[in-house]
């Protein structure tokens, strides 16, 4: 096989930027989370009262802070990308640990909005608004913990490929929040 | 760094806080009903559409990949305002 058929053995994911192996993963999160996006609207618009009292509890400004923070560290993450390209590996390294410090501050809050959650007696099994709230920022946080895994792992080794690997991941991640942050906390 | 594309990354993000921003003061303002669902919607979607091509690089890939997300992203935005249109107007 030679290099030009080799690049083409993932078919049309090679089109994409990064490993292909990440893209399967990405479209496999994409429809996953895409289903549960559905599943609330759809429960919210058959529990309209119940979802309503159930948005008002939470914290949009909290929500808010957290999608600023989101969005930073995947601006911080596509200037690595940028940086690398040109052989900046010093300022591209740099940039990820501001991502990936940002991804904790992300943490940070949403484990505050969990304690505050906690402290007034609403949890997992409060009703149907809360048991996918729960699910929903939580698998959420799942990926947030992973993808700095992710990124702590590209910092290390920064081949090009491996930092647009890497960072479409985070970049997965950061998408999700920007649709789930409306769904759960604004519309209704 | 090339400064095009750093300059163009930097604008998507910029765009991204003002759009937040303006779905912050939408939701917290008590504007609620279909058309404050549609404008914080469809800044979801303008907001998703951006990290796409600018943060994600779909720019430079075949239309066809672009179509798939950008479906995918209508759906998860379109969807939720219809399913709380129908509930609001059923009263």
């Amino acid at each position: 096989m030679n290099l030009a058929q080799e690049d083409r053995s993932w078919g049309a994911l090679s089109d994409l930027p990064g490993h292909p192996m990440m893209w399967v993963l990405i479209l496999t999160e994409v429809v996953t989370f895409g289903l549960l996006f559905l599943t609330f609207a759809i429960a919210g618009a058959v529990h309209h009262d119940l979802f309503a009292a159930g948005q008002a509890q939470l914290d949009p400004t909290l929500g808010g802070i957290n999608t600023l923070v989101l969005i930073t560290s995947g601006w911080l993450a596509a200037l690595a990308v940028e940086a690398r390209s040109v052989g900046r590996r010093g300022a591209a390294r740099l940039l990820l640990g501001g991502a990936m410090a940002l991804g904790i501050v992300f943490i940070a809050i949403k484990i505050t909005e969990y304690i505050t959650k906690a402290q007034a007696g609403i949890g997992l099994e409060t009703d149907t608004f809360f048991t996918l709230y729960f699910l929903l920022t939580g698998f959420h946080l799942l990926h947030v913990l992973l993808g700095i895994v992710i990124l702590v792992a590209v910092t290390f080794s920064d081949s090009l490929e491996n930092l647009k690997t890497g960072t479409a991941f985070w970049h997965m991640v950061d998408l999700v929040w920007v649709v789930m942050y409306p769904l759960i906390y604004l519309i209704g | 760094m090339t400064q095009t594309a750093a300059r163009q990354v930097t604008r998507a993000w910029g765009l991204l806080v003002l759009l937040t921003l303006l779905s912050l003061g939408a939701g917290g303002s008590g504007w609620t009903g279909l058309a404050a669902n549609a404008l914080i919607l469809t800044a979801a979607f303008a907001k998703g559409r951006w990290m796409l091509m600018d943060f994600l690089k779909l720019r430079r890939v075949p239309a066809g990949w672009q179509t798939l997300f950008l479906c995918w992203l209508g759906l998860v935005t379109v969807i939720p305002w219809a399913a709380t249109a129908l509930s609001l107007l059923r009263g």
